[in-house]
Protein backbone atom coordinates (compact mmCIF):
# COMPACT_ATOMS: atom_id res chain seq x y z
CA UNK A 1 0.00 0.00 0.00
CA UNK A 2 0.87 3.43 -0.69
CA UNK A 3 0.10 6.74 0.50
CA UNK A 4 -2.59 8.72 -0.35
CA UNK A 5 -3.88 8.96 -3.83
CA UNK A 6 -5.24 12.07 -5.23
CA UNK A 7 -7.36 10.49 -8.02
CA UNK A 8 -10.21 9.88 -5.72
CA UNK A 9 -13.39 11.56 -5.81
CA UNK A 10 -15.42 11.33 -2.30
CA UNK A 11 -19.00 12.37 -3.97
CA UNK A 12 -19.24 8.18 -3.92
CA UNK A 13 -21.51 6.64 -1.34
CA UNK A 14 -18.91 6.70 1.11
CA UNK A 15 -19.18 4.96 4.37
CA UNK A 16 -19.96 6.59 7.71
CA UNK A 17 -17.14 8.94 9.02
CA UNK A 18 -17.01 10.59 12.16
CA UNK A 19 -17.05 14.53 12.87
CA UNK A 20 -14.47 15.89 15.34
CA UNK A 21 -16.09 16.56 18.28
CA UNK A 22 -16.65 19.87 18.30
CA UNK A 23 -18.53 21.77 21.08
CA UNK A 24 -19.05 25.20 19.09
CA UNK A 25 -20.70 24.21 16.04
CA UNK A 26 -22.61 21.29 13.98
CA UNK A 27 -20.47 22.07 10.95
CA UNK A 28 -19.41 19.25 8.66
CA UNK A 29 -16.75 19.17 5.85
CA UNK A 30 -16.66 16.76 3.10
CA UNK A 31 -13.23 16.37 1.80
CA UNK A 32 -11.93 15.30 -1.42
CA UNK A 33 -8.30 14.89 -2.36
CA UNK A 34 -5.58 15.67 0.63
CA UNK A 35 -6.55 18.78 2.57
CA UNK A 36 -9.33 19.89 0.44
CA UNK A 37 -13.04 20.21 0.89
CA UNK A 38 -15.68 20.08 -1.59
CA UNK A 39 -18.01 21.23 0.52
CA UNK A 40 -19.16 22.05 3.99
CA UNK A 41 -22.60 21.02 5.50
CA UNK A 42 -23.34 24.40 7.81
CA UNK A 43 -25.90 25.06 10.21
CA UNK A 44 -28.81 22.79 11.12
CA UNK A 45 -27.42 21.53 13.91
CA UNK A 46 -27.05 22.69 17.44
CA UNK A 47 -24.34 19.85 18.44
CA UNK A 48 -21.57 17.47 17.58
CA UNK A 49 -22.57 15.95 14.20
CA UNK A 50 -21.86 11.84 15.15
CA UNK A 51 -21.38 10.16 12.13
CA UNK A 52 -23.21 9.96 8.68
CA UNK A 53 -25.12 8.11 5.80
CA UNK A 54 -25.05 8.41 2.14
CA UNK A 55 -28.48 7.51 0.48
CA UNK A 56 -28.16 4.71 -1.80
CA UNK A 57 -29.95 4.70 -5.08
CA UNK A 58 -30.67 8.52 -5.99
CA UNK A 59 -31.58 9.99 -9.11
CA UNK A 60 -30.13 13.68 -9.53
CA UNK A 61 -29.94 14.39 -6.39
CA UNK A 62 -27.09 13.14 -3.58
CA UNK A 63 -28.97 12.66 -0.08
CA UNK A 64 -27.11 12.52 3.26
CA UNK A 65 -28.85 11.69 6.99
CA UNK A 66 -26.52 12.87 9.77
CA UNK A 67 -26.82 12.16 13.25
CA UNK A 68 -25.77 14.85 15.79
CA UNK A 69 -25.89 14.99 19.62
CA UNK A 70 -28.45 17.55 19.79
CA UNK A 71 -30.76 14.36 19.33
CA UNK A 72 -31.62 15.02 16.37
CA UNK A 73 -31.08 13.61 12.96
CA UNK A 74 -30.96 15.64 9.86
CA UNK A 75 -31.56 14.76 5.85
CA UNK A 76 -30.01 17.22 3.13
CA UNK A 77 -30.31 17.35 -0.35
CA UNK A 78 -27.95 18.33 -3.12
CA UNK A 79 -29.02 18.57 -6.77
CA UNK A 80 -26.40 16.79 -8.93
CA UNK A 81 -26.16 17.78 -12.88
CA UNK A 82 -25.51 15.27 -15.36
CA UNK A 83 -21.66 15.27 -15.97
CA UNK A 84 -19.38 14.41 -18.74
CA UNK A 85 -17.70 11.33 -17.79
CA UNK A 86 -14.57 12.46 -18.39
CA UNK A 87 -15.05 15.83 -15.90
CA UNK A 88 -12.75 15.35 -13.74
CA UNK A 89 -13.97 18.20 -11.47
CA UNK A 90 -17.67 16.43 -11.43
CA UNK A 91 -18.52 17.28 -8.14
CA UNK A 92 -18.23 21.01 -8.59
CA UNK A 93 -18.80 23.61 -11.06
CA UNK A 94 -16.48 26.20 -12.12
CA UNK A 95 -17.06 29.95 -12.49
CA UNK A 96 -15.88 32.76 -14.71
CA UNK A 97 -13.23 32.87 -12.48
CA UNK A 98 -12.22 29.51 -12.53
CA UNK A 99 -13.23 29.27 -8.40
CA UNK A 100 -15.34 25.90 -7.77
CA UNK A 101 -18.34 27.30 -6.54
CA UNK A 102 -20.09 25.12 -3.91
CA UNK A 103 -23.38 23.47 -4.72
CA UNK A 104 -25.84 23.78 -2.25
CA UNK A 105 -26.71 21.30 0.23
CA UNK A 106 -30.31 22.30 1.24
CA UNK A 107 -31.43 20.88 4.79
CA UNK A 108 -34.69 19.20 4.22
CA UNK A 109 -36.10 17.26 7.21
CA UNK A 110 -35.12 17.31 10.99
CA UNK A 111 -36.29 13.76 12.28
CA UNK A 112 -37.16 14.52 15.77
CA UNK A 113 -37.83 11.88 18.56
CA UNK A 114 -34.26 10.57 20.60
CA UNK A 115 -34.60 11.81 23.74
CA UNK A 116 -30.38 11.98 23.51
CA UNK A 117 -27.76 11.88 21.22
CA UNK A 118 -28.39 10.28 18.34
CA UNK A 119 -25.12 8.34 17.45
CA UNK A 120 -25.39 6.40 14.11
CA UNK A 121 -27.80 6.55 10.89
CA UNK A 122 -28.06 4.01 8.28
CA UNK A 123 -30.37 3.68 5.28
CA UNK A 124 -31.66 0.05 4.21
CA UNK A 125 -30.20 -1.35 1.19
CA UNK A 126 -33.25 -0.21 -1.34
CA UNK A 127 -33.38 2.79 0.58
CA UNK A 128 -36.59 2.93 1.96
CA UNK A 129 -35.60 2.86 5.47
CA UNK A 130 -33.83 4.98 7.67
CA UNK A 131 -32.60 3.56 10.94
CA UNK A 132 -31.42 5.66 14.08
CA UNK A 133 -29.69 5.16 17.32
CA UNK A 134 -28.96 6.97 20.33
CA UNK A 135 -27.94 6.93 23.65
CA UNK A 136 -30.98 6.72 25.22
CA UNK A 137 -30.62 3.26 24.61
CA UNK A 138 -33.25 3.23 21.56
CA UNK A 139 -33.31 1.90 17.88
CA UNK A 140 -36.01 3.55 15.91
CA UNK A 141 -36.93 2.72 12.02
CA UNK A 142 -38.09 5.55 10.20
CA UNK A 143 -39.91 4.68 6.56
CA UNK A 144 -39.97 7.68 3.91
CA UNK A 145 -43.31 8.62 2.53
CA UNK A 146 -43.76 11.36 0.12
CA UNK A 147 -42.38 14.98 -0.18
CA UNK A 148 -40.04 14.47 2.67
CA UNK A 149 -41.80 12.97 4.95
CA UNK A 150 -40.59 10.70 7.23
CA UNK A 151 -42.68 8.09 9.28
CA UNK A 152 -41.59 6.10 12.66
CA UNK A 153 -42.32 2.62 11.94
CA UNK A 154 -40.89 1.06 14.80
CA UNK A 155 -38.76 2.00 18.18
CA UNK A 156 -37.24 -0.67 19.62
CA UNK A 157 -36.05 -0.56 22.97
CA UNK A 158 -34.60 -4.30 23.71
CA UNK A 159 -30.31 -2.69 24.45
CA UNK A 160 -29.89 -2.02 28.40
CA UNK A 161 -27.46 0.82 27.27
CA UNK A 162 -26.25 3.57 24.95
CA UNK A 163 -27.02 2.00 21.67
CA UNK A 164 -23.66 2.93 19.56
CA UNK A 165 -24.46 2.06 16.16
CA UNK A 166 -27.07 0.35 13.22
CA UNK A 167 -26.42 -1.02 10.19
CA UNK A 168 -28.78 -2.68 7.76
CA UNK A 169 -27.76 -5.86 6.20
CA UNK A 170 -27.07 -5.57 2.24
CA UNK A 171 -30.17 -7.28 0.92
CA UNK A 172 -32.54 -8.26 3.51
CA UNK A 173 -33.97 -6.41 5.79
CA UNK A 174 -32.50 -6.94 8.49
CA UNK A 175 -30.74 -4.35 10.97
CA UNK A 176 -28.08 -4.86 13.63
CA UNK A 177 -27.06 -2.52 16.09
CA UNK A 178 -24.44 -2.69 18.61
CA UNK A 179 -24.65 -1.18 22.21
CA UNK A 180 -22.48 -0.15 25.64
CA UNK A 181 -24.25 -3.16 27.18
CA UNK A 182 -21.86 -5.29 25.19
CA UNK A 183 -24.07 -7.06 23.01
CA UNK A 184 -24.95 -6.74 19.09
CA UNK A 185 -28.87 -7.23 18.67
CA UNK A 186 -31.06 -8.29 14.98
CA UNK A 187 -34.48 -7.20 13.78
CA UNK A 188 -36.64 -7.89 11.57
CA UNK A 189 -40.03 -7.68 10.21
CA UNK A 190 -42.26 -10.09 12.05
CA UNK A 191 -46.45 -9.42 10.30
CA UNK A 192 -46.62 -5.82 11.00
CA UNK A 193 -44.25 -5.41 13.96
CA UNK A 194 -40.43 -4.87 13.77
CA UNK A 195 -38.85 -6.97 16.24
CA UNK A 196 -35.21 -8.53 18.44
CA UNK A 197 -34.72 -11.48 16.43
CA UNK A 198 -31.39 -12.18 17.84
CA UNK A 199 -28.93 -11.39 20.41
CA UNK A 200 -25.19 -11.82 20.17
CA UNK A 201 -23.12 -11.63 23.42
CA UNK A 202 -19.06 -12.42 23.54
CA UNK A 203 -17.61 -9.40 23.44
CA UNK A 204 -16.60 -7.69 26.70
CA UNK A 205 -16.97 -4.45 26.68
CA UNK A 206 -18.55 -1.78 24.32
CA UNK A 207 -19.58 -2.74 20.86
CA UNK A 208 -18.38 0.54 19.17
CA UNK A 209 -18.36 -0.60 15.12
CA UNK A 210 -20.44 -3.13 12.83
CA UNK A 211 -20.58 -4.42 9.26
CA UNK A 212 -22.21 -7.10 7.50
CA UNK A 213 -20.10 -9.17 4.64
CA UNK A 214 -21.47 -8.85 1.06
CA UNK A 215 -22.67 -12.35 0.69
CA UNK A 216 -26.29 -12.19 0.34
CA UNK A 217 -28.05 -13.94 2.75
CA UNK A 218 -25.38 -16.07 3.69
CA UNK A 219 -23.56 -12.48 5.04
CA UNK A 220 -21.81 -12.95 7.98
CA UNK A 221 -21.46 -9.50 10.58
CA UNK A 222 -18.40 -8.23 11.85
CA UNK A 223 -18.16 -6.18 14.99
CA UNK A 224 -14.92 -4.22 17.04
CA UNK A 225 -15.13 -3.48 20.32
CA UNK A 226 -13.73 -1.55 23.33
CA UNK A 227 -12.13 -5.40 24.56
CA UNK A 228 -9.73 -4.41 22.04
CA UNK A 229 -10.92 -7.54 19.70
CA UNK A 230 -13.13 -7.97 16.50
CA UNK A 231 -15.21 -10.80 15.99
CA UNK A 232 -17.23 -12.59 12.87
CA UNK A 233 -20.72 -13.76 13.55
CA UNK A 234 -23.11 -16.24 11.16
CA UNK A 235 -25.97 -17.62 11.14
CA UNK A 236 -26.67 -21.17 12.22
CA UNK A 237 -27.65 -23.06 9.19
CA UNK A 238 -31.47 -24.10 9.63
CA UNK A 239 -30.38 -27.72 11.04
CA UNK A 240 -28.47 -27.17 13.92
CA UNK A 241 -30.72 -24.10 14.57
CA UNK A 242 -33.42 -26.46 14.76
CA UNK A 243 -31.32 -28.72 17.63
CA UNK A 244 -31.90 -26.55 20.93
CA UNK A 245 -35.27 -25.52 19.83
CA UNK A 246 -36.98 -29.28 20.70
CA UNK A 247 -35.65 -28.60 24.62
CA UNK A 248 -36.90 -24.99 25.45
CA UNK A 249 -39.51 -25.44 27.70
CA UNK A 250 -42.96 -24.26 26.00
CA UNK A 251 -43.18 -20.87 27.86
CA UNK A 252 -40.78 -19.75 25.60
CA UNK A 253 -42.38 -18.08 22.79
CA UNK A 254 -40.71 -19.55 19.41
CA UNK A 255 -42.61 -18.14 16.63
CA UNK A 256 -42.34 -19.52 13.03
CA UNK A 257 -39.85 -17.52 11.56
CA UNK A 258 -38.97 -14.80 14.30
CA UNK A 259 -36.03 -15.82 15.59
CA UNK A 260 -32.53 -16.60 14.04
CA UNK A 261 -29.46 -18.16 15.82
CA UNK A 262 -26.79 -16.73 15.13
CA UNK A 263 -23.17 -17.36 16.86
CA UNK A 264 -19.80 -16.23 16.56
CA UNK A 265 -17.65 -17.82 14.12
CA UNK A 266 -14.07 -16.83 14.97
CA UNK A 267 -12.29 -14.10 16.47
CA UNK A 268 -9.52 -12.05 14.33
CA UNK A 269 -5.84 -11.72 15.26
CA UNK A 270 -5.64 -10.14 17.95
CA UNK A 271 -3.18 -6.88 17.23
CA UNK A 272 -5.27 -3.57 18.75
CA UNK A 273 -3.77 -2.54 22.39
CA UNK A 274 -6.48 0.17 22.52
CA UNK A 275 -10.04 0.10 21.91
CA UNK A 276 -11.54 -0.35 18.43
CA UNK A 277 -13.54 1.91 16.81
CA UNK A 278 -14.36 0.98 13.58
CA UNK A 279 -14.00 -2.45 11.52
CA UNK A 280 -15.57 -2.54 7.70
CA UNK A 281 -16.04 -5.28 5.84
CA UNK A 282 -15.81 -4.56 1.88
CA UNK A 283 -18.25 -5.19 -0.04
CA UNK A 284 -16.00 -5.82 -3.21
CA UNK A 285 -13.02 -7.83 -2.15
CA UNK A 286 -14.01 -9.04 1.29
CA UNK A 287 -11.21 -7.74 2.84
CA UNK A 288 -11.64 -6.25 6.48
CA UNK A 289 -10.39 -3.41 8.34
CA UNK A 290 -10.08 -2.24 11.73
CA UNK A 291 -8.85 0.82 13.44
CA UNK A 292 -8.83 2.62 16.68
CA UNK A 293 -7.63 4.32 19.76
CA UNK A 294 -3.96 2.65 19.38
CA UNK A 295 -3.56 4.84 16.00
CA UNK A 296 -3.17 1.13 14.26
CA UNK A 297 -5.11 0.51 10.99
CA UNK A 298 -5.53 -3.47 10.24
CA UNK A 299 -6.77 -5.15 7.52
CA UNK A 300 -7.28 -8.76 7.28
CA UNK A 301 -7.92 -11.40 4.82
CA UNK A 302 -10.05 -14.66 5.08
CA UNK A 303 -7.59 -17.58 4.24
CA UNK A 304 -10.08 -20.05 2.24
CA UNK A 305 -8.96 -23.51 2.81
CA UNK A 306 -9.98 -26.16 -0.65
CA UNK A 307 -11.21 -29.41 -0.06
CA UNK A 308 -13.20 -28.42 3.10
CA UNK A 309 -14.73 -31.46 4.69
CA UNK A 310 -17.64 -29.75 6.85
CA UNK A 311 -19.09 -33.23 7.95
CA UNK A 312 -15.65 -33.26 10.20
CA UNK A 313 -16.69 -30.98 13.20
CA UNK A 314 -16.71 -27.25 12.52
CA UNK A 315 -13.31 -26.07 10.35
CA UNK A 316 -13.14 -22.72 11.98
CA UNK A 317 -12.16 -19.99 8.94
CA UNK A 318 -9.11 -18.16 9.68
CA UNK A 319 -7.77 -14.38 8.88
CA UNK A 320 -4.43 -13.46 8.42
CA UNK A 321 -3.17 -9.76 8.86
CA UNK A 322 -2.37 -8.32 5.37
CA UNK A 323 -1.51 -4.75 6.13
CA UNK A 324 -0.54 -2.83 9.35
CA UNK A 325 -0.45 0.98 9.03
CA UNK A 326 0.89 1.90 12.42
CA UNK A 327 0.10 5.88 13.44
CA UNK A 328 -1.80 5.75 10.70
CA UNK A 329 -2.51 9.27 11.87
CA UNK A 330 0.44 10.30 13.84
CA UNK A 331 -0.22 10.10 17.44
CA UNK A 332 -3.99 10.56 17.18
CA UNK A 333 -6.66 8.36 17.69
CA UNK A 334 -8.61 6.50 14.41
CA UNK A 335 -12.50 6.96 14.76
CA UNK A 336 -13.11 5.59 11.65
CA UNK A 337 -12.06 3.38 8.72
CA UNK A 338 -14.45 2.77 5.23
CA UNK A 339 -13.47 1.05 2.09
CA UNK A 340 -14.29 3.19 -0.76
CA UNK A 341 -14.08 2.52 -4.40
CA UNK A 342 -11.13 3.97 -6.40
CA UNK A 343 -11.72 6.45 -9.51
CA UNK A 344 -10.09 6.90 -12.08
CA UNK A 345 -8.32 9.68 -13.95
CA UNK A 346 -11.61 9.73 -16.14
CA UNK A 347 -13.77 9.88 -13.13
CA UNK A 348 -14.75 6.74 -13.64
CA UNK A 349 -15.91 3.99 -10.87
CA UNK A 350 -13.25 1.19 -10.94
CA UNK A 351 -13.37 -2.05 -9.43
CA UNK A 352 -10.17 -1.92 -7.26
CA UNK A 353 -10.68 -0.17 -4.00
CA UNK A 354 -9.35 2.63 -1.36
CA UNK A 355 -9.27 2.97 2.68
CA UNK A 356 -10.10 5.81 4.33
CA UNK A 357 -9.48 6.72 7.75
CA UNK A 358 -10.63 9.44 10.15
CA UNK A 359 -9.04 10.56 13.33
CA UNK A 360 -8.68 12.87 16.04
CA UNK A 361 -6.41 15.68 14.07
CA UNK A 362 -10.06 16.33 11.70
CA UNK A 363 -8.06 14.65 8.90
CA UNK A 364 -9.19 11.85 6.20
CA UNK A 365 -6.10 9.79 4.86
CA UNK A 366 -6.85 7.98 1.73
CA UNK A 367 -4.67 4.43 1.88
CA UNK A 368 -4.52 2.44 -1.46
CA UNK A 369 -4.03 -1.22 -1.06
CA UNK A 370 -2.43 -3.54 -3.46
CA UNK A 371 -3.15 -6.81 -3.50
CA UNK A 372 -2.19 -10.17 -5.93
CA UNK A 373 -5.55 -11.93 -5.98
CA UNK A 374 -3.80 -15.07 -5.84
CA UNK B 1 -24.70 14.63 51.41
CA UNK B 2 -22.11 15.59 52.87
CA UNK B 3 -19.25 13.32 53.60
CA UNK B 4 -18.70 12.72 57.09
CA UNK B 5 -15.10 11.98 56.58
CA UNK B 6 -14.35 15.29 55.50
CA UNK B 7 -11.66 17.51 57.49
CA UNK B 8 -13.42 19.32 59.88
CA UNK B 9 -14.23 23.18 58.69
CA UNK B 10 -11.13 24.49 60.66
CA UNK B 11 -9.56 23.94 57.20
CA UNK B 12 -10.65 27.08 55.56
CA UNK B 13 -7.06 28.51 55.35
CA UNK B 14 -6.11 25.37 53.66
CA UNK B 15 -8.63 25.93 51.11
CA UNK B 16 -7.19 29.06 49.90
CA UNK B 17 -3.88 28.85 50.05
CA UNK B 18 -3.29 25.10 49.36
CA UNK B 19 -4.66 24.86 45.70
CA UNK B 20 -2.65 28.00 44.15
CA UNK B 21 0.71 27.73 44.44
CA UNK B 22 1.63 24.40 43.76
CA UNK B 23 0.91 24.54 40.08
CA UNK B 24 3.65 26.70 38.52
CA UNK B 25 5.42 23.84 36.46
CA UNK B 26 3.21 24.15 33.49
CA UNK B 27 6.13 25.35 30.86
CA UNK B 28 6.86 23.21 28.09
CA UNK B 29 10.67 23.08 29.06
CA UNK B 30 10.29 19.79 30.49
CA UNK B 31 8.39 17.71 27.94
CA UNK B 32 10.60 15.56 27.40
CA UNK B 33 9.38 12.93 29.76
CA UNK B 34 6.39 13.32 31.67
CA UNK B 35 6.53 11.93 35.18
CA UNK B 36 4.15 10.57 37.39
CA UNK B 37 4.86 13.74 39.71
CA UNK B 38 4.14 15.89 36.97
CA UNK B 39 0.85 14.12 36.33
CA UNK B 40 -0.26 14.66 40.08
CA UNK B 41 0.92 18.56 40.22
CA UNK B 42 -1.30 18.73 37.32
CA UNK B 43 -4.53 17.05 38.87
CA UNK B 44 -3.90 17.42 42.80
CA UNK B 45 -5.03 20.86 42.63
CA UNK B 46 -8.29 20.31 41.00
CA UNK B 47 -10.65 21.17 43.97
CA UNK B 48 -13.73 18.88 44.97
CA UNK B 49 -17.12 19.68 43.71
CA UNK B 50 -18.89 19.57 46.76
CA UNK B 51 -15.70 20.05 49.29
CA UNK B 52 -13.55 23.13 49.82
CA UNK B 53 -10.80 21.07 49.12
CA UNK B 54 -8.08 20.18 46.59
CA UNK B 55 -7.82 16.34 45.42
CA UNK B 56 -4.87 16.47 46.57
CA UNK B 57 -5.62 17.53 50.06
CA UNK B 58 -8.56 14.75 49.99
CA UNK B 59 -6.69 11.86 48.87
CA UNK B 60 -8.33 11.20 46.14
CA UNK B 61 -5.67 11.55 44.07
CA UNK B 62 -2.55 10.30 45.29
CA UNK B 63 1.02 9.80 43.74
CA UNK B 64 1.42 5.86 43.70
CA UNK B 65 -1.94 5.56 42.25
CA UNK B 66 -0.25 7.42 39.21
CA UNK B 67 1.19 5.38 36.72
CA UNK B 68 3.14 6.55 33.32
CA UNK B 69 4.62 4.39 30.21
CA UNK B 70 6.42 5.81 27.38
CA UNK B 71 6.29 3.77 24.35
CA UNK B 72 10.07 3.78 21.84
CA UNK B 73 10.28 4.99 18.62
CA UNK B 74 10.55 2.29 15.85
CA UNK B 75 11.44 3.13 12.50
CA UNK B 76 8.15 1.43 11.72
CA UNK B 77 6.64 3.65 14.14
CA UNK B 78 7.96 6.93 15.18
CA UNK B 79 4.98 7.63 17.01
CA UNK B 80 4.56 5.70 19.60
CA UNK B 81 2.20 6.39 22.22
CA UNK B 82 2.60 7.36 25.81
CA UNK B 83 0.12 6.30 28.47
CA UNK B 84 -1.05 7.05 31.76
CA UNK B 85 -3.22 5.93 34.15
CA UNK B 86 -4.93 7.37 37.34
CA UNK B 87 -6.72 5.65 40.16
CA UNK B 88 -8.52 8.01 41.90
CA UNK B 89 -9.92 7.29 45.49
CA UNK B 90 -13.41 8.33 46.30
CA UNK B 91 -13.94 9.80 49.91
CA UNK B 92 -16.48 7.53 50.28
CA UNK B 93 -17.47 4.64 48.79
CA UNK B 94 -20.85 5.74 47.39
CA UNK B 95 -19.78 8.94 46.30
CA UNK B 96 -22.19 9.87 43.46
CA UNK B 97 -19.61 12.24 42.37
CA UNK B 98 -16.87 9.84 41.41
CA UNK B 99 -18.01 10.19 37.81
CA UNK B 100 -17.81 14.10 37.86
CA UNK B 101 -14.45 14.33 39.57
CA UNK B 102 -13.28 11.20 37.15
CA UNK B 103 -14.25 13.53 34.09
CA UNK B 104 -12.43 16.35 35.77
CA UNK B 105 -9.85 14.71 36.06
CA UNK B 106 -9.17 12.94 32.63
CA UNK B 107 -10.47 17.45 31.07
CA UNK B 108 -7.86 18.93 33.08
CA UNK B 109 -4.82 15.87 31.40
CA UNK B 110 -6.68 16.37 27.59
CA UNK B 111 -6.04 19.79 27.58
CA UNK B 112 -2.75 19.29 29.47
CA UNK B 113 -0.75 16.70 28.34
CA UNK B 114 0.34 16.10 24.34
CA UNK B 115 -2.25 14.48 22.43
CA UNK B 116 0.37 11.36 22.21
CA UNK B 117 -1.01 10.17 25.85
CA UNK B 118 -3.61 8.14 26.18
CA UNK B 119 -5.39 8.49 29.07
CA UNK B 120 -7.69 6.08 31.21
CA UNK B 121 -9.04 7.41 34.41
CA UNK B 122 -9.99 4.47 37.03
CA UNK B 123 -11.78 4.55 39.88
CA UNK B 124 -9.14 2.42 42.57
CA UNK B 125 -10.55 -1.04 42.81
CA UNK B 126 -12.65 -1.97 45.92
CA UNK B 127 -13.37 2.20 47.04
CA UNK B 128 -16.63 2.48 45.34
CA UNK B 129 -19.63 0.22 44.94
CA UNK B 130 -20.15 0.64 41.34
CA UNK B 131 -16.40 0.93 40.17
CA UNK B 132 -17.14 -0.80 37.32
CA UNK B 133 -20.32 1.09 35.73
CA UNK B 134 -17.85 4.29 36.29
CA UNK B 135 -14.79 3.24 34.71
CA UNK B 136 -16.97 2.53 31.61
CA UNK B 137 -18.43 5.71 31.38
CA UNK B 138 -15.12 7.35 32.20
CA UNK B 139 -13.10 5.93 29.41
CA UNK B 140 -15.88 6.23 26.83
CA UNK B 141 -14.71 8.85 24.51
CA UNK B 142 -18.33 9.59 22.85
CA UNK B 143 -19.40 10.02 26.43
CA UNK B 144 -17.07 12.28 27.50
CA UNK B 145 -17.34 14.45 24.54
CA UNK B 146 -20.89 14.41 25.14
CA UNK B 147 -20.48 15.68 28.12
CA UNK B 148 -18.00 18.21 27.16
CA UNK B 149 -20.96 19.64 25.63
CA UNK B 150 -23.27 19.62 28.38
CA UNK B 151 -23.25 23.29 29.98
CA UNK B 152 -24.13 22.47 32.96
CA UNK B 153 -21.72 19.83 33.61
CA UNK B 154 -18.80 21.98 31.74
CA UNK B 155 -19.80 24.91 34.81
CA UNK B 156 -19.21 21.96 37.42
CA UNK B 157 -16.13 21.19 35.93
CA UNK B 158 -15.02 24.84 35.48
CA UNK B 159 -14.88 25.61 38.93
CA UNK B 160 -12.93 22.32 39.46
CA UNK B 161 -10.48 23.25 37.12
CA UNK B 162 -10.20 26.89 38.32
CA UNK B 163 -8.27 26.38 40.97
CA UNK B 164 -5.45 24.97 38.47
CA UNK B 165 -4.05 27.46 36.41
Amino acid sequence: YTDLITRYNLNSKLGTFLSRPNPSDGDLTLSKKNDKAISTIEGGHKRSIRSLAWKPNTKNESVIATASFDSTTGIWHREEHERAPGNKENSAVLDSEGKEEEEEWRFAVVLDGHDSEVKSVAWSAGGSFLATCSRDKSVWIWEEMEGDNYETIAVLQDHSQDVKMVVWHPEDELLASASYDDTIRLYKEDVDDWVCCAVLTGHTSTVWSISFENAGSASRLASASDDQTARVWKRKSRIAAMKPVVQQPSIIKQAEDETEDWEEECCLPKVHSRTIYSIDWSKNTGLIATAGGDGLIIVYQEIKIDNLQPQFGSSSPEWKIVAQIPAAHGVHEINSVAWCPKWDNEGLKTKEEVLLSAGDDGVVNVFEFETDSS
Amino acid sequence: LHDPFAPSPGGDSAYSSGASDQDDDEDESAAEDIDEQEIYDLISSISDPEHPLSLGELAVINLPHIHVTHGTPTPSNPHPMSHVLVEITPTINHCSLATVIGLGVRVRLEQALPTRFRIDVKIREGTHQSTDQVNKQLNDKERVAAACENETLMGVLSNMLATCK
